[in-house]
């Protein structure tokens, strides 16, 4: 009967391990954090938009050097650019030469007449023919001034004022073949580089990193005084990856050292470590199988979380083998039907905690509760059909688990006396207060641990450079690009009043750059009339005949613009066509107080088709509504948790309940206390705590007063301890935050756990 | 290998000489804080048959900027100092204004302005390849050449000739029309007027 249920697991293990075959040579590993984000429902597009902005970010670097005058400046950027080159597989300058502006002034040339700036377009509305002739025959008579022109193609010369206004859109100018600014005391050169590898890609090495780094010495060493601030998506993935490997070598290999010397100290045999291993091994293949079986990917992060999430499944490894320590291996089979009913109700408690994690529309934490459940489940079978038959050797009671065990016994419990009273009510107090001064948090900072230079450098480059903000924005809807176009042109309208104020130094739009049919159509008329006055005042000032040059029939199509290296400033704005409507994105240039944040979301107001997206505010609004109500949820685990230990042990069942509800309440109170703030992460690990926390109550309650039992939960606390625990010294918020959730949960469900165990001589059955 | 010796030493020797024709033109060229006179200007405009000729005053004041005022075909002022470029007719019937801190590569064309009046080599030669020859006892004939890429855009070449003072300017622009000025009874005196102080200030 036993054996037959080891071979079916056997054909299943094998089956995974055929899957596992194909899942790691088709590599179905998914890397972009988006995609633990849940989608709005309401509005893919959204979504959508802040994909392609992030894409288009992804790779570029860029550089500021500035030095007290120019030509130090020049001097310092010549050094960094050197720097930078020397390897061209990694990082590639990027092009912002002047061939860029020549290709674009070609493409834009047949359609002069029809771009127009809104203050060109008032003052050729209001001039009258003295006006415009005297300008042209002003224009026409100065000594040299910048034309991108012929005469008759442009004679009032409207066409360098169009320029100017698109270069606006970014503070930094050409300046001796360079993109020169100044600010904050300092001549710049603005240096772009391209890297050539994925940002996901990136390795823990940090070779970008290093490679700024020399760049930045070499430039303070050549041009005293100087200073290099740099940005850019690649350097923070390297951050991130470097911590993240530092963290898992330290944290995980800490962790792991610590439960194997704890395991060998108490069985002083590797066979449990043996078997404790196989049975995590293909508790996580079966997880990575069956989440890739329904989610068609697994995330990265579901492969690192999830994974330390089964790890939860050693418990039942150590649980059987506490009980097998010291008994012949002829009753193996006898001792694991004994411990199979608190073992199965400990894993149903568990799984029940993880799946309530999947409840939450949260693609990321559904992939990990799919992952944890099936892991554990995995795991949990592995060793209740296959540990009986593997397991043949002698297992004797070692001194250090004889000591161990024994000191159950001269562990409290609660009595009903005046001493647990008084300090059932000082932990009452305790936990009251605490729980009266806890504060929440729900801030998108959370999520990224990254260090304080990058951010500084990166808040510098964007003051200097006015650059525009990918986390707000506008979103434009229409019906084709031309109501799209239209629809951002109304909405320009309302924004040029905030720049006219000096509330917002500008924004960027595809309209500026290509504007809607209708209006190039009104504009080629207006400059047709006003120029043809013009050109008229000149032939009578000169007595010559000069002719007006002819444009274009048809209008600038969005299909030319895309086509041509000229739109590379716009590609990333304009989304096109999604299902049947159009989109682009209006983006903010130099948004710096989020003072300013609700008045714009204000100006989308009554704009149809417009609509104001903030990320940041979006991401924090949305881990506080899963804050809540996971909040929600862990209360409603506690009660489906308490019925189902009331139908195994009846009038008992609060024994293993009530001491991971105080921990809990105790974990609360003391972050209360400490003034850490309550946020989705440390939420998340008190749904962990109902889980495991319960397990160790039930090994007690089905085997009171065993010795093995109480080894067991000790092993599992203090291995849970060691894994989790560490997290809370974790340089992200939200895994430091999960960590010291589950530090001083365990540690205060693990001590209290015992305190509740029955009194000795009584069974639950 | 020794061809390419030869190249080196040729160019080496080139640039010297080049820097020698600099360093003997500024020797040549009074240093004029204050410069005042008249031009002729002869500008040939693709679209026009004959050049256009326009005649006046102009007066250079190095720290503050250029006065330059049409009187004939019509009368016209424009004013261009480090910080703005503005131009009116006299009949009132135009005018407009331009400012250079907003726009730098104007304020790059102000600067070559500054500098091809006042004959300023040394601030030239940062902007421009410049390459010429002395004539005479007292002359000198330049040409220029930008390097820098946005003047590229606007000027091809530019021939300067002069002796103590700039005495004519041919700018070639980048799209094929060409400009040359002539001036005429320089003087380093009187200096500006009060309107005229004015409009430098602005």
């Amino acid at each position: 009967m036993r054996s037959k249920w080891a071979i079916l697991w056997l054909l299943v293990v094998l089956a995974v391990g055929a899957h596992q075959v194909w899942f790691w040579f088709s590599a179905r590993l998914d890397t972009d954090v988006l995609a633990l984000l849940p989608e709005d429902e309401q509005a893919p597009e959204v979504g959508a938009a802040t994909r392609k902005l992030a894409d288009g970010a992804s790779r570029e670097l860029v550089l500021l050097v500035g030095a007290k005058d120019w030509e130090a400046a020049q001097r310092a950027a010549d050094v960094a650019r050197e720097e930078l080159s020397r390897d061209p597989s990694l990082l590639k300058p990027s092009a912002l030469d002047a061939s860029s502006l020549d290709v674009a002034l070609e493409l834009y040339r047949p359609y002069r007449d029809r771009l127009l700036t809104p203050a060109q377009r008032a003052w050729l509305t209001r001039a009258t023919a003295e006006e415009l002739g005297g300008t042209a025959l002003m224009k026409l008579y100065q000594p040299a001034g910048p034309r991108l022109t012929d005469w008759e193609a442009d004679p009032l010369g409207l066409w360098p004022d169009w320029w100017a206004a698109r270069a606006a859109e970014s503070t930094a100018r050409p300046r001796d073949g360079r993109l020169w600014l100044s600010g904050e005391g300092r001549e710049w050169v603005l240096l772009a580089f391209h890297s050539q590898v994925s940002a996901f890609a990136l390795g823990a090495d940090g070779r970008i990193t290093g490679v700024v780094e020399r760049a930045r010495a070499a430039v303070t060493a050549a041009v005293p005084g100087s200073r290099m601030v740099v940005a850019g998506v690649p350097l923070y993935a390297e951050a991130a990856a470097s911590q993240a490997s530092n963290e898992m070598s330290t944290i995980g290999i800490g962790s792991m050292a610590a439960v194997l010397l704890l395991v060998w100290l108490t069985f002083r045999s590797v066979r449990p470590i043996l078997l404790v291993g196989v049975s995590l091994v293909i508790g996580c293949a079966v997880a990575i199988s069956v989440t890739a079986l329904v989610f068609d990917r697994v995330h990265l992060l579901t492969l690192v979380f999830g994974s330390s999430l089964v790890g939860v499944a050693e418990d039942y490894g150590f649980h059987y083998f506490a009980a097998r320590q010291g008994k012949p291996p002829s009753e193996r089979g006898a001792l694991m039907r004994g411990l199979l009913p608190g073992m199965v109700m400990a894993l149903l408690t568990s799984v029940v905690a993880y799946l309530a994690l999947g409840i939450a529309p949260f693609p990321g934490l559904r992939q990990m509760a799919l992952f944890s459940a099936t892991g554990l489940v995995g795991a949990f079978l592995t060793v209740a059909c296959w540990f009986p038959h593997l397991d043949t050797g002698a297992l004797p009671v070692t001194p250090f688990a004889q000591r161990f065990a024994t000191s159950l016994a001269r562990w409290p419990r609660f009595t009903s006396t005046r001493a647990w009273w008084t300090g059932t009510a000082v932990l009452a107090l305790f936990i009251l207060g605490g729980l009266w001064r806890l504060k929440t948090r729900d801030d998108v900072r959370q999520l990224q641990g990254a260090p304080a230079h990058l951010i500084a450098d990166q808040r510098e480059l964007g003051r200097l450079l006015g650059l525009p903000s990918p986390a707000q924005f506008f979103l434009v809807r229409g019906q084709d690009a031309e109501q799209v176009l239209e629809r951002e042109a109304k909405l320009k309208e309302r924004l040029d009043v905030f720049v006219a104020d000096r509330m917002l130094p500008g924004y960027r739009a595809v309209s500026d750059w290509l504007p809607s049919a209708e209006q190039q159509r009104a504009d080629a008329r207006l400059s047709a009339r006003a120029e043809a006055q013009a050109v008229a005042a000149v032939a009578e000032a000169t007595g010559e005949a000069p002719t007006r040059a002819r444009f274009a029939d048809g209008v600038l199509t969005p299909e030319q613009l895309l086509a041509s290296p000229a739109s590379a400033a716009i590609r990333q704005q304009w989304l096109g066509a999604m299902g049947d409507q159009h989109f682009s994105i209006v983006m903010l240039r130099g948004l710096d107080a989020p003072s300013l944040l609700p008045h714009l979301a204000e100006a989308a107001r009554g704009l149809e088709g417009v609509r104001w997206v903030d990320k940041t505010q979006e991401i924090s609004g949305l881990l506080e509504r899963y804050r809540e109500l996971m909040g929600g949820l862990i209360v409603l685990g506690y009660v489906a948790v308490l019925l189902l230990l009331v139908t195994r042990f009846r009038r008992q069942a609060w024994r293993a309940w009530l001491p991971t509800v105080v921990g809990t309440l105790f974990t609360l109170a003391v972050f209360g206390w400490v003034g850490e703030p309550l946020q989705l992460f440390s939420v998340l690990g008190l749904m962990l705590l109902l889980g495991m926390g319960v397990d160790y109550g039930i090994f007690m309650l089905e085997h009171p007063g065993e010795g093995s039992a109480w080894l067991a939960v000790a092993l599992a606390g203090v291995s849970t301890l060691l894994s989790f625990g560490l997290l809370g010294l974790s340089a992200t918020p939200a895994l430091r935050s999960f960590g010291l959730t589950m530090l001083l949960g365990e540690v205060a469900i693990w001590l209290l756990t015992p305190c509740c165990r029955l009194p000795a001589g009584k069974d639950v059955s | 290998m020794k061809r390419v010796l030869l190249l080196v030493t040729l160019l080496a020797g080139m640039t010297a000489s080049a820097q020698d024709v600099v360093t003997q033109v500024r020797a040549r060229l009074a240093d004029v804080p204050l410069l005042r006179g008249d031009f002729e200007q002869k500008k040939t405009v693709s679209g026009f048959k004959k050049p256009l000729v326009s005649r006046g005053v102009f007066l250079l004041a190095r720290e503050q900027g250029v006065l330059w005022d049409t009187k004939t075909p019509f009368a016209s002022t424009l004013t261009l100092t480090r910080k703005s470029l503005s131009a009116q007719q006299a009949s009132g019937a135009a005018a407009y204004h331009l400012d250079a801190s907003k726009e730098p590569g104007l304020a790059a064309v102000n600067e070559v302005m500054f500098a091809l009046l006042s004959g300023d080599v040394a601030a030239l030669s940062k902007r421009f390849r410049v390459q010429g020859a002395l004539e005479g006892a007292e002359g000198w004939k330049l040409t220029l050449t930008p390097t820098d890429a946005g003047l590229v855009r606007v000027f091809r070449v530019i021939h300067l000739e002069g002796d103590k003072y700039v005495r004519q300017v041919r700018l070639e622009e980048a799209r094929g029309d060409v400009s040359v000025i002539l001036f005429d009874k320089l003087a380093q005196a009187p200096s500006p007027s009060e309107t005229e102080a004015q409009r430098l200030a602005k």
